[in-house]
Protein backbone atom coordinates (compact mmCIF):
# COMPACT_ATOMS: atom_id res chain seq x y z
CA UNK A 1 0.00 0.00 0.00
CA UNK A 2 1.73 3.13 -1.23
CA UNK A 3 1.21 6.56 1.33
CA UNK A 4 -0.50 9.23 0.09
CA UNK A 5 -1.65 12.71 1.59
CA UNK A 6 -5.14 11.15 2.84
CA UNK A 7 -6.14 14.18 5.25
CA UNK A 8 -5.67 17.77 5.05
CA UNK A 9 -6.36 20.86 6.95
CA UNK A 10 -8.08 23.94 6.47
CA UNK A 11 -6.46 26.78 4.24
CA UNK A 12 -3.74 28.52 6.22
CA UNK A 13 -4.29 26.61 9.69
CA UNK A 14 -0.38 26.19 10.06
CA UNK A 15 0.25 29.71 9.90
CA UNK A 16 -2.24 30.21 12.33
CA UNK A 17 -1.10 27.42 14.44
CA UNK A 18 2.39 28.73 14.46
CA UNK A 19 1.24 32.58 15.44
CA UNK A 20 -1.14 31.04 18.47
CA UNK A 21 1.27 28.62 20.00
CA UNK A 22 3.97 31.72 19.88
CA UNK A 23 0.92 33.67 21.88
CA UNK A 24 1.54 30.96 25.08
CA UNK A 25 4.65 32.76 26.61
CA UNK A 26 2.72 35.65 27.25
CA UNK A 27 -0.82 34.17 27.73
CA UNK A 28 0.85 31.78 30.26
CA UNK A 29 1.67 32.91 33.87
CA UNK A 30 4.30 31.08 34.92
CA UNK A 31 3.30 29.45 38.27
CA UNK A 32 5.30 31.50 41.40
CA UNK A 33 7.39 29.47 43.63
CA UNK A 34 4.79 29.49 46.51
CA UNK A 35 2.25 27.92 43.73
CA UNK A 36 4.56 25.47 43.10
CA UNK A 37 4.97 23.98 46.80
CA UNK A 38 1.53 24.58 47.93
CA UNK A 39 0.53 20.66 46.78
CA UNK A 40 3.25 19.56 49.37
CA UNK A 41 2.34 22.14 51.82
CA UNK A 42 -1.39 20.98 51.55
CA UNK A 43 0.37 17.48 51.67
CA UNK A 44 2.33 17.90 54.81
CA UNK A 45 -0.66 20.22 56.38
CA UNK A 46 -2.92 16.95 55.86
CA UNK A 47 0.01 14.93 56.83
CA UNK A 48 0.19 16.91 60.25
CA UNK A 49 -3.71 16.59 60.66
CA UNK A 50 -3.80 13.28 60.57
CA UNK A 51 -1.36 12.67 62.78
CA UNK A 52 -2.61 14.58 65.85
CA UNK A 53 -5.97 13.48 65.67
CA UNK A 54 -4.16 9.59 65.62
CA UNK A 55 -2.52 10.68 68.35
CA UNK A 56 -5.36 11.65 70.17
CA UNK A 57 -7.31 8.31 69.70
CA UNK A 58 -4.91 6.49 70.35
CA UNK A 59 -4.04 8.29 73.67
CA UNK A 60 -7.82 7.87 74.86
CA UNK A 61 -7.57 4.44 73.29
CA UNK A 62 -5.14 4.04 75.97
CA UNK A 63 -6.02 5.67 79.06
CA UNK A 64 -7.58 3.27 81.33
CA UNK A 65 -11.08 2.40 82.07
CA UNK A 66 -10.91 3.61 85.59
CA UNK A 67 -9.33 6.90 84.83
CA UNK A 68 -12.52 7.81 82.57
CA UNK A 69 -14.94 6.64 85.18
CA UNK A 70 -13.25 8.51 88.20
CA UNK A 71 -15.34 10.34 90.45
CA UNK A 72 -13.77 13.71 89.82
CA UNK A 73 -14.46 12.48 86.39
CA UNK A 74 -18.14 11.91 86.97
CA UNK A 75 -18.55 15.46 88.91
CA UNK A 76 -17.16 16.93 85.85
CA UNK A 77 -19.28 15.30 83.72
CA UNK A 78 -22.90 15.97 85.72
CA UNK A 79 -21.52 19.58 85.70
CA UNK A 80 -20.85 19.15 81.84
CA UNK A 81 -24.69 18.48 81.48
CA UNK A 82 -26.36 20.62 83.74
CA UNK A 83 -24.72 23.62 83.40
CA UNK A 84 -27.24 25.51 85.91
CA UNK A 85 -26.91 23.76 88.32
CA UNK A 86 -24.19 21.81 90.37
CA UNK A 87 -25.01 18.28 90.68
CA UNK A 88 -22.81 16.93 93.91
CA UNK A 89 -22.16 13.33 93.36
CA UNK A 90 -21.70 11.91 97.10
CA UNK A 91 -19.54 8.85 97.24
CA UNK A 92 -21.52 6.04 98.84
CA UNK A 93 -20.87 4.96 102.77
CA UNK A 94 -19.63 2.06 103.16
CA UNK A 95 -21.87 -0.80 103.57
CA UNK A 96 -22.36 -2.25 107.01
CA UNK A 97 -22.66 -6.08 107.35
CA UNK A 98 -26.71 -5.11 108.42
CA UNK A 99 -27.01 -3.38 105.61
CA UNK A 100 -25.96 -6.69 103.80
CA UNK A 101 -28.32 -8.98 105.75
CA UNK A 102 -31.30 -6.48 105.22
CA UNK A 103 -30.64 -6.87 101.37
CA UNK A 104 -29.99 -10.89 101.29
CA UNK A 105 -33.38 -11.45 103.78
CA UNK A 106 -35.45 -8.76 101.66
CA UNK A 107 -34.09 -9.59 98.18
CA UNK A 108 -32.90 -12.92 97.61
CA UNK A 109 -35.60 -15.72 100.01
CA UNK A 110 -32.29 -16.55 101.91
CA UNK A 111 -33.59 -17.84 105.34
CA UNK A 112 -32.67 -16.21 108.94
CA UNK A 113 -31.54 -19.79 109.93
CA UNK A 114 -29.00 -20.06 107.04
CA UNK A 115 -27.79 -16.60 107.29
CA UNK A 116 -27.51 -17.67 111.69
CA UNK A 117 -25.30 -20.73 110.30
CA UNK A 118 -23.30 -18.61 107.85
CA UNK A 119 -22.38 -16.01 111.11
CA UNK A 120 -21.39 -18.71 113.28
CA UNK A 121 -18.59 -19.99 110.47
CA UNK A 122 -17.48 -16.65 109.95
CA UNK A 123 -16.66 -16.10 113.50
CA UNK A 124 -15.54 -19.45 114.79
CA UNK B 1 22.40 33.70 24.93
CA UNK B 2 18.64 32.80 23.89
CA UNK B 3 15.71 33.75 25.97
CA UNK B 4 13.05 31.01 27.14
CA UNK B 5 10.87 32.77 24.64
CA UNK B 6 13.21 32.58 21.86
CA UNK B 7 13.75 28.95 22.26
CA UNK B 8 10.01 28.03 22.34
CA UNK B 9 9.17 29.81 19.54
CA UNK B 10 12.14 28.02 17.86
CA UNK B 11 10.23 24.61 18.58
CA UNK B 12 7.15 25.79 17.26
CA UNK B 13 8.17 26.64 14.48
CA UNK B 14 10.52 23.74 14.42
CA UNK B 15 8.08 20.92 15.44
CA UNK B 16 4.58 22.44 15.08
CA UNK B 17 3.51 21.29 11.65
CA UNK B 18 5.59 17.55 12.21
CA UNK B 19 3.55 17.06 15.30
CA UNK B 20 0.14 18.10 14.49
CA UNK B 21 0.21 15.23 11.66
CA UNK B 22 1.33 12.71 14.40
CA UNK B 23 -1.52 13.85 16.76
CA UNK B 24 -4.15 14.00 14.05
CA UNK B 25 -3.07 10.28 13.26
CA UNK B 26 -3.75 9.69 16.33
CA UNK B 27 -7.05 11.41 17.35
CA UNK B 28 -8.61 10.91 13.94
CA UNK B 29 -9.96 14.97 14.50
CA UNK B 30 -9.14 18.05 13.18
CA UNK B 31 -10.89 19.68 15.84
CA UNK B 32 -9.57 17.54 18.69
CA UNK B 33 -5.51 17.61 17.19
CA UNK B 34 -5.80 21.60 17.57
CA UNK B 35 -6.68 21.21 21.06
CA UNK B 36 -4.32 18.87 22.20
CA UNK B 37 -1.54 20.74 20.33
CA UNK B 38 -2.33 23.23 22.44
CA UNK B 39 -1.83 21.47 25.44
CA UNK B 40 1.30 19.80 24.39
CA UNK B 41 3.05 23.45 23.35
CA UNK B 42 1.19 24.86 26.79
CA UNK B 43 3.67 21.88 28.57
CA UNK B 44 6.32 22.42 26.89
CA UNK B 45 6.47 25.65 27.96
CA UNK B 46 5.72 24.79 31.22
CA UNK B 47 8.12 22.38 31.53
CA UNK B 48 10.71 24.22 29.01
CA UNK B 49 13.00 25.98 32.47
CA UNK B 50 13.28 22.53 33.68
CA UNK B 51 14.78 21.22 30.34
CA UNK B 52 18.68 19.77 31.30
CA UNK B 53 20.08 19.16 27.91
CA UNK B 54 20.44 15.65 28.76
CA UNK B 55 18.40 14.29 26.13
CA UNK B 56 17.87 15.90 22.52
CA UNK B 57 15.87 18.47 22.47
CA UNK B 58 14.39 17.04 19.29
CA UNK B 59 13.65 13.79 21.79
CA UNK B 60 12.24 15.80 24.47
CA UNK B 61 9.98 17.61 22.87
CA UNK B 62 8.70 14.38 20.67
CA UNK B 63 8.25 12.40 24.52
CA UNK B 64 6.23 14.97 25.58
CA UNK B 65 4.24 14.66 22.75
CA UNK B 66 3.53 11.24 22.76
CA UNK B 67 2.89 11.20 26.32
CA UNK B 68 0.34 13.93 26.04
CA UNK B 69 -1.30 12.52 23.24
CA UNK B 70 -1.50 8.47 24.87
CA UNK B 71 -2.96 10.46 28.26
CA UNK B 72 -5.81 11.66 26.08
CA UNK B 73 -7.05 8.58 24.29
CA UNK B 74 -6.45 6.94 27.95
CA UNK B 75 -9.11 9.47 29.15
CA UNK B 76 -11.13 9.50 26.14
CA UNK B 77 -11.41 5.49 26.42
CA UNK B 78 -12.38 6.17 30.36
CA UNK B 79 -14.76 8.94 29.14
CA UNK B 80 -16.61 6.51 27.33
CA UNK B 81 -16.52 3.62 29.01
CA UNK B 82 -18.04 5.53 31.61
CA UNK B 83 -20.79 6.57 29.14
CA UNK B 84 -21.33 2.89 28.05
CA UNK B 85 -19.95 3.48 24.62
CA UNK B 86 -16.99 2.16 22.46
CA UNK B 87 -14.07 4.45 21.64
CA UNK B 88 -13.77 2.29 18.85
CA UNK B 89 -16.87 2.94 17.39
CA UNK B 90 -16.08 6.83 18.45
CA UNK B 91 -13.30 6.87 16.63
CA UNK B 92 -14.51 5.05 13.15
CA UNK B 93 -17.44 7.67 13.20
CA UNK B 94 -14.87 10.25 13.60
CA UNK B 95 -13.15 9.06 10.17
CA UNK B 96 -16.43 8.68 8.46
CA UNK B 97 -17.47 12.11 9.13
CA UNK B 98 -14.02 13.47 8.89
CA UNK B 99 -14.86 16.78 6.40
CA UNK B 100 -10.66 17.11 6.31
CA UNK B 101 -10.65 13.69 4.66
CA UNK B 102 -9.67 13.07 1.02
CA UNK B 103 -8.03 9.74 0.98
CA UNK B 104 -9.34 6.59 -1.04
CA UNK B 105 -11.72 3.71 0.37
CA UNK B 106 -8.44 2.13 0.73
CA UNK B 107 -6.92 4.91 2.88
CA UNK B 108 -10.31 5.31 5.13
CA UNK B 109 -9.97 1.81 5.98
CA UNK B 110 -6.37 2.27 6.84
CA UNK B 111 -7.03 4.76 9.32
CA UNK B 112 -10.05 2.90 10.24
CA UNK B 113 -7.49 -0.19 11.40
CA UNK B 114 -5.13 1.51 12.56
CA UNK B 115 -8.08 3.04 15.00
CA UNK B 116 -8.64 -0.50 16.38
CA UNK B 117 -5.08 -1.27 17.18
CA UNK B 118 -4.29 -0.78 21.16
CA UNK B 119 -2.91 3.23 22.03
CA UNK B 120 0.78 2.01 22.33
CA UNK B 121 0.88 -0.11 18.78
CA UNK B 122 -0.59 2.51 17.42
CA UNK B 123 1.74 5.32 18.25
CA UNK B 124 4.61 2.96 16.86
CA UNK B 125 2.88 2.27 13.76
CA UNK B 126 2.09 6.23 13.43
CA UNK B 127 5.82 7.04 14.58
CA UNK B 128 7.36 4.17 11.68
CA UNK B 129 4.78 4.77 9.05
CA UNK B 130 3.38 8.04 8.75
CA UNK B 131 6.32 10.17 11.08
CA UNK B 132 8.93 8.16 9.51
CA UNK B 133 11.10 7.83 12.74
CA UNK B 134 14.11 5.53 12.76
CA UNK B 135 13.29 2.77 15.32
CA UNK B 136 16.33 4.41 17.10
CA UNK B 137 14.58 7.44 17.32
CA UNK B 138 11.01 5.83 18.53
CA UNK B 139 13.58 4.02 21.26
CA UNK B 140 14.72 7.70 22.54
CA UNK B 141 11.39 9.01 22.98
CA UNK B 142 9.04 5.96 24.12
CA UNK B 143 11.99 4.26 26.22
CA UNK B 144 11.12 1.09 24.42
CA UNK B 145 14.25 -1.55 23.40
CA UNK B 146 13.92 -1.36 19.44
CA UNK B 147 13.81 -5.40 19.25
CA UNK B 148 10.04 -4.31 21.22
CA UNK B 149 8.99 -1.82 18.87
CA UNK B 150 10.04 -4.01 15.89
CA UNK B 151 7.84 -6.57 16.89
CA UNK B 152 4.96 -4.16 18.18
CA UNK B 153 4.98 -2.42 14.91
CA UNK B 154 5.36 -6.28 12.97
CA UNK B 155 1.97 -7.37 15.27
CA UNK B 156 0.32 -3.93 14.08
CA UNK B 157 1.20 -4.07 10.56
CA UNK B 158 -0.52 -7.76 10.22
CA UNK B 159 -3.47 -6.76 11.96
CA UNK B 160 -3.89 -3.72 9.58
CA UNK B 161 -3.25 -6.04 6.62
CA UNK B 162 -6.06 -8.57 7.98
CA UNK B 163 -8.67 -5.49 8.24
CA UNK B 164 -7.59 -4.88 4.65
CA UNK B 165 -7.49 -7.90 3.11
CA UNK B 166 -11.19 -8.48 2.52
CA UNK B 167 -11.24 -4.86 0.48
CA UNK B 168 -7.61 -6.29 -1.58
CA UNK B 169 -6.28 -3.48 -1.11
CA UNK B 170 -2.88 -4.01 1.35
CA UNK B 171 -0.89 -4.12 -1.74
Amino acid sequence: MTKRNDISVPQGYFQNLEQRLSRIPQQEVRPTTFQKVSPWLAYAASLVVLASVGGFIFRKAAQPVQEEYSWDYLSYLSQSLDPDGWVELEESPELSDEDIINYLLADNNISLELLAEANYEENN
Amino acid sequence: MESLEQVFNGIVKDFSERLYWHVRRMVNSHEDADDLLQDIFLKIWTALPSFRGEAQLYTWVWRIATNETLNHLRKERVRAALRMQSVDAEMERRIEADPFFNGTAAQRELAKGLAKLPEKQRQVFVMRWWDELSYEEISAITGTSVGALKASYHIAQEKIKLNLSDLDVSK
